[in-house]
């Protein structure tokens, strides 16, 4: 098979993952409409990047194959769909639901960010540990809970920098302190999966070959078990800090695109977008 | 001053004011200001003696074959001359400026803890005399200033050099992270009011992100040092090849650390660029923000890209190209602020002083190390040119072209400040020329000589042609440089006795330090001016049309912390930088099979386990012993306090008896790796623990004294911090060592 062949043919048109998509962005339209705006834009890519990620080859590979194909699956359902979702949620004033029992606690949880700081970053450990790790590939149960966990561990992690109620979110220089150090935690992992010489997922060291493909990644990619760890582990490393890091310069951004009383001004218009995110937009 | 009399603003009084006079008093001195003079003033004493260094090698490297300098003679001197740079020479400078300016262009009286100040100061002196102590003790180290294991291993260098390097920059380590934590806490909890973070002059804005690249960058180094300590004085073998250790880890260890401190270098004469080129050329500067955040941008980044120092050593192409993409990033923030610089002179009315005369010919002059650096990031270019004359180019491009012409313009814009008087334009303009023609004479050649393939660190080179002519054209270029600092000293000493009167504001500058006399009175300020924008002189001068009120308070981004916790936080942050690192080395040769013992035939996991509960335990009774000081229930604290000390004190024994065991069956911490690095980590570990329990014994004594009765319980608070911390830190290490066994 050569690499035009697989990736036409290996797409999976899983129809949870379809399913998921479109009852998103009928809830969505359903819950915002009237006010509808460019943040569907936020959604539409999130969702786009969650479809390619659990639909795409990346999915076949990552499904035994290759370690790094996993671990960018990993990264794109942590780190990049759910800052894409919460961008797309419309700002919510303090005066609304949150003060409604209902949502009591997790107005709670929210603002403990320490909470959410290891939940965001413990899900990265977590899943690494070598028994989960290899039960993940090869229990289809555990493989679903990894994809559902890592998208909420993703979105708890993201609701204090990028969450609908401002008041909620993180003073800038705690944000930044939040994002660095979870990009430390990301790259102590990182560094352990690059240089570690024994197989974090050893499922991956001997790999089933399902679909005729493994020459194709092992000789002509050349993606040998060790370079697929290898890179495994580099991905978590530099582009997973990037994504961090481009959190922390949204938030620099946001903080000095601010007004000298952001309070004031939402007090006046609270309907207005919020004030950071006309930057963003 | 009148003019500000009246809408000013009070400010807090200093903690430690100023005390005995004359020479005495420079000693004693807890002023920031004099500190910082007495930074400047060292550095200037190991500048001297690191340039004399330079000339030493220039010298013997003036033609072919040279015979001046015996190979060893020479390999001592390229790494007294690097550390010496380094970390006698540009950290001083640059914290004794910040030292100098930080609480004057914030408002404040001093910094937040002077006495912590002069102890950071006073180290400086002592790891320079440390380090330069090993001449007389068996010859200075001669194995570069990273000090490349195995080569700078006991069986390659066997006299004390190495020991001392290790010893001076432990001690210099410790000075660098107390300042850096007293510049953090000043700078978070003493600002003026109406000073908010937004409107920060951009030099303290740079100095304060500087510092957390400090505390977080100098334990690397530390926790690789002291390895090597280890390994010289206890024959371990964490970096000798030869027995299992790594030589590469030296090597990422060291760069970990190497690579931040390029920009703990740069940051701050980013800074001083940032205040000199808007003053001279009569503009705000262009995009603060974007000067701003390209700072956080760097300083982040400069933690990522270290593994492009090794892309020779043979890492393997995934590595290498992570590296390489990291590393060309970095240039882009770095590129805004050199656009910001530009196009804040665009349009400008420039006045050539020779403070603005040394910013521009920093401009330049970085930019081309700053390119010449990307082109490290090109792995082919890198396997070529690297440790050749074309990496020394372009090193000292960044470090001399860049840093030192901006401390040079710092210099000549803060004089007046600090003395009182201006030093003098004539002779500085000829001391700018000299510098700036001697600088790319020695400098601009070399990289030629690189790409030519002249190596860098050897003693003498053949006959090739072109070789001689241009290392002799450096050579000349050298000495004009050294000519160049000859006129800088005797125009510091001229302007020093007959300079012009400087006057409050002799440059018609913005920032709130020239609202002071000059030189400052012991107190900086009686009032300061209004604040409420992010040049509050100019309002001053031109009431009529002030600043935009930019960055003012809002709801929420202006916090301000007691100085105690934060100085707690941050040295926190450091030490848990230290811990990362042994843990991260206790993996790393932990990882596979070796000879000797193991944890699994020496440890027991499940005994150790019950003492980590005490110590957990203790986590809880210091908590609760904390609340009870709060609700001033001062004998149950104490309970509570003497509590923790027990429990403390039963983990401290079961680790002493745990080790005793481990003793009895014969295991020394030189018997393997495993056993090397299981003592190094829960032994600086335990040493945490028993300063935590030191610490809980004077916090008791305070408790008895009954100084926690006015409310002041800042100390129980901290040490508890601590305590906590020393728990948090035990958890992972129980994981990493015991929990392995137990699953």
């Amino acid at each position: 098979m050569t690499t035009e062949q697989f990736l036409l043919s290996a797409w999976n048109w899983n129809p949870r993952v379809i399913a998921v998509s479109a009852a998103t962005i009928l809830a969505y339209s359903l819950r915002y409409r009237g006010h509808f705006s460019r943040r569907i834009g936020w959604l539409l890519a999130g969702l786009a990047v969650f479809f390619l990620t659990l639909a795409s080859p990346m999915d076949a590979l990552a499904d035994g194959y290759l370690f790094s194909a996993h671990m960018l699956q990993h990264l794109l359902l942590l780190l990049v769909v759910p800052p894409l979702i919460l961008l797309s949620l419309p700002p919510v004033t303090m005066h609304g639901r949150s003060q409604n029992g209902r949502w009591k606690w997790v107005n709670w949880i929210v603002r403990r960010p320490v909470a959410m700081w290891c939940l965001g970053v413990g899900g990265m450990w977590l899943w690494h540990a070598p028994t989960l790790c290899n039960a993940a590939v090869t229990n289809g149960w555990i493989h679903r809970l990894q994809y559902v966990s890592l998208l909420v561990m993703g979105l708890a992690f993201w609701w204090p920098i990028l969450g609908p109620w401002s008041r909620q979110r993180l003073p800038p220089l705690a944000g930044i302190a939040y994002l660095f150090s979870a990009c430390l935690g990301c790259t102590i992992l990182g560094i352990i999966l690059t240089f570690a010489p024994v197989e974090v997922c050893s499922i991956y060291l001997h790999p089933i070959d399902r679909l005729g493909i493994l020459p194709l990644v092992q000789n002509q990619w050349g993606l040998t078990p060790a370079k697929d760890q290898q890179m495994g582990g580099l991905l978590m490393w530099v582009p997973a800090c990037l994504i961090y890091f481009s959190g922390i310069i949204g938030l620099l951004a946001r903080w000095y695109g601010q007004a000298n009383d952001e309070a004031l001004v939402s007090e006046l218009e609270p309907n207005a977008t919020l004030i950071g995110e006309t930057h963003a937009d | 001053m009148s003019a500000l009399a009246s809408p000013s603003v009070e400010i807090e009084t200093p903690e430690a004011t100023s005390a005995p006079r004359g020479l005495f008093g420079w000693v004693a001195t807890v002023d920031h200001k004099r500190i910082g003079i007495l930074y400047l003033l060292t550095a200037l004493v190991f500048f001297i003696v690191g340039g004399v260094e330079a000339l030493l090698m220039r010298i013997q490297l003036a033609r072919p074959n040279n015979t001046f300098l015996s190979p060893g003679a020479f390999n001592q001197i390229f790494t007294m001359h690097g550390t010496t740079m380094i970390f006698l020479v540009v950290m001083p400078t640059l914290f004794g400026l910040a030292n100098y300016l930080v609480p004057l262009m914030i408002g404040a009286r001093d910094m937040a803890f002077p006495r912590l100040n002069a102890m950071s100061y006073w180290l400086l002196p002592f790891g320079g005399l440390l380090l330069h102590f090993s001449l007389l003790a068996g010859g200075a180290p001669a194995v570069g200033w990273f000090s490349y294991a195995p080569l700078s291993e006991t069986q390659y260098a066997s006299t004390h050099g190495v020991d001392y390097w290790v010893l001076a920059l432990l001690i210099l380590g410790v000075g660098s992270v107390a300042t850096s934590i007293n510049l953090i806490a000043t700078i978070l909890t003493l600002r003026a009011p109406g000073l908010t973070i937004r409107r920060l002059p951009l030099f303290v804005w740079m100095i304060f992100v500087n510092s957390f690249l400090v505390i977080l960058a100098i334990p690397a180094l530390n926790a690789a040092i002291v390895m090597l300590f280890i390994d010289r004085n206890l024959s371990t073998h964490f970096f000798s090849p030869t027995h299992g250790g790594s030589a590469l880890l030296w090597q990422h260890f060291f760069w970990a650390f190497g690579h931040p401190e390029v920009y703990i270098m740069a940051l701050p004469a980013f800074g001083i660029i940032s205040e000199v080129v808007p003053v001279f050329a009569r503009r705000p500067i262009f995009g603060y923000e974007f000067v701003a955040a390209s700072t956080v941008a760097i300083a982040l980044l400069s933690f990522g890209v270290w593994a492009h120092h090794m892309f020779a050593v043979g890492m393997g192409h995934p590595i290498d190209l992570f590296f390489a993409a990291s590393s060309m990033l970095i240039a882009v923030p770095t590129g805004v602020k050199v656009f910001a610089w530009s196009a804040t002179m665009w349009g400008g009315s420039i006045r050539l002083t020779t403070a603005m005369l040394f910013a521009i010919a920093f401009l330049i002059q970085f930019t081309i190390g700053g390119l010449s650096g990307v082109t490290f990031a090109v792995v082919p270019i890198d396997w070529q040119v690297t440790d050749t004359y074309y990496l020394v180019a372009h090193f000292h491009y960044v470090l001399f072209g860049g840093t030192f012409f901006a401390v040079f313009a710092g210099l000549y814009y803060w004089f007046p400040k600090m003395t009182g008087r201006m030093l003098s334009e004539r002779l500085g303009k000829l001391n700018f020329w000299m510098a700036l023609i001697g600088f790319n004479t020695a400098f601009f050649v070399q990289h030629f000589l690189g790409l030519m393939g002249m190596t860098r660190r050897i003693y003498t080179y053949p006959d090739l042609p072109g070789w001689g002519l241009l290392n002799l054209i450096s050579t000349i270029g050298a000495f004009l440089l050294g000519a160049a600092v000859l006129v800088l000293l005797w125009n510091i000493v001229v302007s020093l006795r007959h300079g012009q009167p400087a006057g409050d504001n002799p440059w018609q500058a913005w920032t709130l330090e020239w609202a002071a006399t000059s030189p400052p009175p012991a107190q900086n300020f009686d009032r300061v001016p209004p604040i409420r924008s992010r040049r509050p002189l100019w309002d001053l001068a031109h009431p009529e049309r002030p600043d935009p009120d930019v960055g003012g308070p809002t709801s929420r981004d202006e916090f301000a912390p007691e100085k105690n916790r934060v100085s707690m936080v941050t040295f926190l942050i450091s030490e848990g930088a230290f811990f990362v690192m042994l843990i991260l080395a206790y993996l790393y040769y932990n990882n596979h099979t070796m000879d000797g013992p193991t944890p699994a035939s020496m440890l027991n996991a499940k005994r150790t386990g019950i003492f980590t509960f005490c110590l957990l335990a203790s986590s809880l009774t210091i908590w609760l012993a904390e609340r009870k000081l709060e609700a001033k229930k001062h004998a149950a604290f104490r309970w509570l306090l003497a509590l923790t000390i027990l429990l403390g004190t039963v983990f401290i024994l079961g680790q002493g008896q745990e080790y005793l065991h481990v003793f009895h069956a014969g295991v020394m911490v030189n018997s393997n790796l495993f056993a090397t690095t299981f003592f190094t980590l829960t032994g600086f570990h335990g040493l945490h623990v028993c300063v935590g329990l030191i610490a809980l014994l004077i916090v008791m004594g305070i408790s008895l004294a009954g100084d926690f009765k006015q409310g002041r319980n800042e100390a129980a608070k901290s040490i508890g911090l601590y305590w906590h911390f020393v728990d948090a830190v035990w958890l992972v290490v129980f994981s990493v060592i015991y929990l392995r066994l137990l699953l």
